[in-house]
């Protein structure tokens, strides 16, 4: 890979994005957002303020109400799109990590594999030689392949993050989505983990695109930031630009606000 | 003794006055309290007046009672040679009424969970089904299938099968629908599809609970098949039957004997393996 | 990580995947064997043969076609047979719940008054679970002769082993402090019960006696196929006359019966809870 800063190429553009929840919770009004192939952006902003529902747009387990995506030029908003083609592009990774725990780390893993193979050899849990080879490789690189053999709910929430990060690879996505991936841990673990997306990124130019509501993880990982507000764009730059007055736009709420908190 | 002192403050308090004059009104029965306690006690005289339940009949049947099973002892012992037979029938049964009970059970409770099923034609269709397999006593199902198949202990499995069909299909739907959202949600963000994602994000979750219920219906079902021989759907109550027409008490104290060695040790294998799964 | 040290962890690791699948392939083939033999097995001793059930369904069908329709007008006669389904099950349910109060207390670890009590009770309960309501109603037919009482006796003494375990081993489970707070205000033995572990175990109590009481109505229903009243003793009469279409009357009034009582159950639970 070479990281030679040339005008980078456009691999998600969201155009007027709006979502609007059946009860009436407007979640996100007219977003605009126009990310870099390869590039590791954070969307910053605190809880309630759309960043999932914009991830989950992304790879429509939520469906929008208006506005358009695409990836790599093609709408991938329009209702002709297979929905299994489109997700297999876009890993991603949770808060909680979502791991089925009373499996192995590999069958985690092999997971991200399914939507390649047809339901029927699903049925007899089995995968040809070639996932397993992937899954392992993706296990490798998070550094957990020595913890394959063993059920995820054995595994510590850091090293649950990294089989998840594991799983999402071995999509071969060209889009990873990572909500609130640290959330759940401890600062020492969340680096760590942070880290190993951002390495990721790098090194096999995967788009990651990362909810985090604490502004230092973001000062110290983000190449650029999208900060988000009330179901709002309001800041849109690198994080050195991330100044007192910008966060105060970002974080300031209405008292009346209150009430948006719950429903996401 | 502190009491004195402490009743000396109450008094002394007029905030404590007032708790305690709610205390003391709280306690009086009002007129609809009694109306009430009442109308209860009219029902359940008149529902123990309409079982033949009164107060001179109990007294009467408690001795007779106590006689019948003292009619039992000492128990004839060599009469067990008769029953090793039915009482391996009675395992057998329940044995293919909870295999019979699964392939039921298993398919309709996934068609009734509500994060499997999105048609609520499917769904409700699938628990009307479920609801009538389970309301449905396995005796009655019995009857049933003894008049298709002929008497033994087959029809008798197929009647345990129909009715914890319903139990367990019903019991499966809410471990289905209990299992963690996190996983699934997971799974369908990889593109898996839908037959994928209950195989690898809600069977391993639910299976555990599947396993349990399916232990512990295998023992209530060992209790049931006790009984199906009075039907005339094979197992040792067939046995039980006769020894009682026939008034051999002695014989009933064996066959009561057998059933609770049986059931006691089902029940202690049974919660072993259920202790073991985690 | 270099390359090649990448490369081989790799490949470590999948040829370890291999044997530790062909280790459970090979574990998974000897119980799918096991299993297999065992129902195999049950199988032929039960005279389980596909082609009974298929030479029989021409038979469940024609009993079908003389079940159906159900003679609705027979409902006005099973108006006092499902009354009293529900009377013995009321009964039952209530005898079993004054009997399992005292039986639960002598048969809790923390409440009985010796350990031998607390075996023997647990052990007389054990018995009174094991025996099928049907097998007791039997009995006390003979004993009592034909009729519900026989039948809400029966009910009684099935549903007291049930309820007085539940109980016993929900009063084991209560919390240790109220009980100690209770200990350390100088209460006796039989004011700490009155006053710490009975307030705890109450709603689990209520709760499970509603479901036995649901159970009940159940078994109330079959208890006529032996003689001890209700719904049951229509089915079997209608039955032995060869009035089908009867006998699906009274099967229809049970599942609805057990429906309606299943339902309203379930809602008292919910509120208790």
């Amino acid at each position: 890979m070479d990281n030679q800063p040339t005008a980078p190429r456009t691999a998600l553009s969201i155009r007027g994005l709006s979502k609007t929840y059946k009860g009436g919770l407007e979640a996100l009004r007219d977003v605009n957002i126009e990310v870099n192939e390869g590039e590791f952006l954070v969307i910053l902003g605190p809880s309630g303020a759309g960043k999932s529902t914009l991830m989950r747009c992304l790879n429509r387990l939520v469906e929008p109400t208006a506005g358009a995506i695409f990836h790599q030029g093609r709408e991938i908003t329009s209702p002709k799109q297979n929905l299994r083609d489109l997700r297999r592009q876009f890993g991603m990774v949770f808060q909680q990590f979502n791991l089925v725990k009373r499996v192995s780390v590999l069958t985690n893993v092999l997971t991200g594999r399914l939507a390649y193979r047809s339901a029927w050899r699903s049925l007899f849990y089995s995968f040809p030689q070639a996932d397993k080879r992937i899954a392992v490789e993706c296990l490798a690189r998070v550094n957990m392949e020595h913890k394959a053999f063993q059920r995820a709910d054995t595994l510590s929430g850091g090293e649950q993050q990294r089989v998840a990060i594991a799983r999402a690879l071995a999509q071969q996505p060209a889009v990873i989505l990572a909500d609130e991936p640290v959330a759940s841990l401890d600062p020492k673990i969340a680096r760590q983990v942070l880290n190993y997306l951002k390495q990721i990124s790098r090194e096999l130019g995967i788009t990651v695109l990362c909810n985090l509501h604490q502004v230092e993880y973001t000062r110290e990982f983000a190449e650029r930031v999208v900060g988000m507000s009330r179901g709002t764009v309001v800041f849109e730059g690198v994080s050195s630009q991330l100044t007192d007055e910008v966060l105060h736009r970002i974080y300031y709420r209405d008292p009346g606000d209150a009430d948006r908190e719950d429903a996401e | 003794m502190a009491a004195p002192n402490v009743s000396a403050v109450a008094s002394g308090m007029p905030g404590a006055d007032r708790i305690l004059r709610e205390l003391q009104s709280r306690k009086t029965w009002r007129v609809h309290h009694l109306l009430l306690a009442a109308a209860a006690i009219a029902f359940l005289t008149w529902c123990a007046d309409a079982v033949d339940l009164r107060p001179r009949e109990v007294i009467y049947a408690i001795p007779v009672i106590g006689e019948y099973f003292a009619r039992m002892w000492p128990p004839k012992w060599q009469f067990a040679d008769n029953l090793w037979q039915p009482a391996a029938e009675t395992i057998y049964i329940a044995v293919w009424g909870n295999v019979i009970a699964t392939l039921i059970g298993l398919p309709l409770g996934v068609l009734a969970a509500s994060n499997v099923t999105p048609s609520g034609v499917v769904r409700n269709g699938a628990k009307a089904i479920l609801n009538l397999f389970r309301s449905i006593s396995e005796l009655i199902w019995a009857i049933f299938f003894v008049s298709a198949v002929g008497l033994g202990p087959f029809p008798g499995a197929l009647a345990l099968g129909m009715n914890y069909g319903g139990i367990l299909g019903r019991l499966y739907a809410e471990a289905i629908e209990n299992v963690d959202r996190g996983p699934i949600e997971a799974m369908q963000a990889t593109g898996a599809g839908r037959l994928q994602v209950i195989l690898f994000a809600i069977f391993p979750q639910a299976l555990p609970q599947f396993v349990t219920y399916n232990l512990y219906w295998f023992e209530v079902g060992v209790r049931s098949a006790t009984v199906l021989g009075m039907v005339g759907a094979g197992g040792i109550g067939f046995e039980l039957v006769t020894a009682i027409r026939l008034f051999e008490w002695r014989e009933v104290g064996v066959v009561l004997l057998l059933i609770l060695g049986m059931v006691t040790v089902i029940d202690f294998a049974s919660t072993y393996l259920r202790s073991k799964i985690y | 990580m270099t390359a090649p040290a990448f490369d081989s962890v790799v490949a470590g690791a999948l040829r370890e995947e291999a044997g530790i699948r062909n280790r459970r392939v090979l574990k998974a083939c000897g119980w799918t064997a096991f299993a297999a033999g065992v129902l195999y097995f049950t199988a032929t001793q039960i005279g389980m043969k596909p082609a009974a059930l298929v030479a029989g369904l021409p038979f469940m069908w024609d009993f079908l076609t003389r079940l159906l329709p159900p003679d609705l007008t027979y409902f006005q006669y099973l108006v006092g047979a499902t009354i009293e389904t529900v009377q013995i099950a009321i009964w039952g349910t209530l005898l079993a719940v004054l009997f399992s109060v005292p039986l639960a207390l002598l048969g809790a670890r923390n409440t009985t008054p010796h350990i031998l009590v607390f075996h023997a009770t647990r052990m007389f309960l054990n018995a009174l679970r094991s025996i099928n309501e049907l097998v007791f109603a039997l009995i006390f037919v003979s004993a009592v002769g034909l009729g519900p009482f026989a039948g809400v006796l029966a009910i009684a003494l099935h549903a007291t082993g049930m309820l007085a375990k539940f109980c016993a081993e929900e009063a084991e489970g209560v919390e240790k402090g109220q009980v100690e707070a209770m200990q350390a205000t100088g209460a006796s033995k039989l004011q700490v019960i009155l006053f710490g572990v009975i307030p705890q175990v109450i709603p689990a109590f209520i709760s499970y006696t509603i479901y036995r009481f649901d159970v009940s109505i159940r078994s109330a229903t079959v208890l006529g196929l032996v003689g001890a009243g209700g719904l049951g003793f229509s089915l079997i009469k209608t039955m032995k006359l060869f009035k089908y279409h009867e006998t699906a009357t009274c099967i229809l009034v049970i599942f609805l019966l057990v429906l309606v009582s299943d339902w309203i159950c379930a809602k008292l639970r919910a509120r208790v809870l």
